[in-house]
């Protein structure tokens, strides 16, 4: 099912984490219910899939490209 | 019963096509006036927090965006029961309302681009001291030395700026032509040249997508990266009011403060 998402269009989690977790609508109603699980779970995401300049950094060889790794 | 949230659509009728979401359920349309909340059942279970949880609510909203205009929701938007999404939605209905029709038939294009800014600076820095090799200080004091040396470093960021800046100039000529809208982040850090995002009319993808090949052909040679990544549901270009806004009544006004009470018990006041 989710092949449906990351093969089409050729994109990683990262790319689609960027989007899913920091924008869109955002409004306060999820934090009435879940804002400790939001909070951790965007927290928990963020610094495990941390950013592609970071990932690089972390290797510490010449970039490759989110894309390039995917296939 | 807790209502997962997907996305805002521009219809209040039902979806025909059987769509899954978070947990395999199956989501629905929740009418307010002309528009609509799609959502789903949920039990809030720890397997829905995950890569996979992430990738549904993805495809979700991917799917809705074949028939409908859609303002995505964020990842793990959570309501508590039908009233709880109608008094959202009652709140909200206007700003949904113009951004539904602002990004109708519009799509999201992400753009990364990477530089190689080892290089340019290290050209910058040779060319900075070829023409100021015949330049000499008399008195070449600690103090001088220590000016010299941070006045250099301020001339070869200040051309390493502007190198960028022609760079991205050029680059964003291209795709500005088929782009509704645009946002350009510059340097995020020395390699990340550009992080952009572009509304672009379903009509103009394929030009969209050929601007990218012909800026992306003459620089991969040269130590640049390039990443595309599109069509997306138009996740950057949702605009709306801060919630202070939209305090209108004391039970808005009510309901954000036990929100900022429980933030205060959790810790959580930085999302």
């Amino acid at each position: 099912m989710h092949n449906v998402v990351t093969k089409s269009k050729d994109v990683t989690l990262l790319e689609v984490l960027d989007r899913v977790l920091e924008k869109g609508v955002i409004i306060s109603g999820d934090m009435v219910i879940s804002v400790a699980d939001v909070d951790l779970i965007y927290l928990g995401l963020k610094v495990l899939l941390s950013s592609v300049e970071t990932m690089e950094k972390l290797r510490g060889s010449p970039f490759i490209s989110p894309m390039q790794e995917a296939r | 019963m807790k209502l997962y949230t997907y996305s805002i659509i521009d219809s209040s009728k039902q979806i025909t096509e059987p769509i899954y979401g978070l947990e395999g359920a199956c989501v629905y349309n929740i009418p307010y006036c002309d528009i609509g909340a799609v959502v789903s059942e949920f039990t809030e279970s720890v397997q829905s927090k995950t890569e996979d949880g992430v990738l549904a609510h993805e495809e979700v909203i991917e799917r809705l965006m074949e028939s409908f205009a859609v303002l995505p929701v964020r990842f793990h938007t959570v309501f508590d029961g039908r009233d709880g999404i109608l008094s959202m939605m009652r709140s909200y209905y206007k700003d949904f309302r113009n951004n539904l029709d602002r990004l109708r038939n519009k799509v999201e294009f992400g753009i990364k681009v990477i530089w190689p800014s080892d290089k340019i600076k290290e050209h910058l820095i040779n060319t900075y001291k070829k023409d100021n090799e015949k330049v000499s200080i008399p008195d070449d004091s600690s103090n001088k030395r220590f000016i010299k040396k941070k006045f250099e470093e301020y001339r070869i960021d200040e051309e390493f700026e502007k190198k960028a800046n022609k760079f991205i100039k050029v680059m964003d000529m291209f795709f500005s032509k088929f782009a509704a809208e645009k946002k350009l982040k510059k340097l995020k850090t020395e390699n990340l040249l550009l992080d952009g995002v572009y509304l672009v009319e379903r009509g103009k993808q394929d030009d969209f997508k050929e601007a990218f090949e012909h800026i992306k052909g003459p620089h991969t040679g040269a130590g640049f990266k390039f990443l595309f990544s599109g069509p997306w549901p138009p996740y950057n270009f949702v605009i709306l009011p801060k919630k202070s806004d939209l305090l209108e009544d004391s039970e808005q006004k009510d309901l954000f403060d036990k929100v900022i009470q429980h933030q205060d018990l959790v810790g959580a006041d930085k999302i």
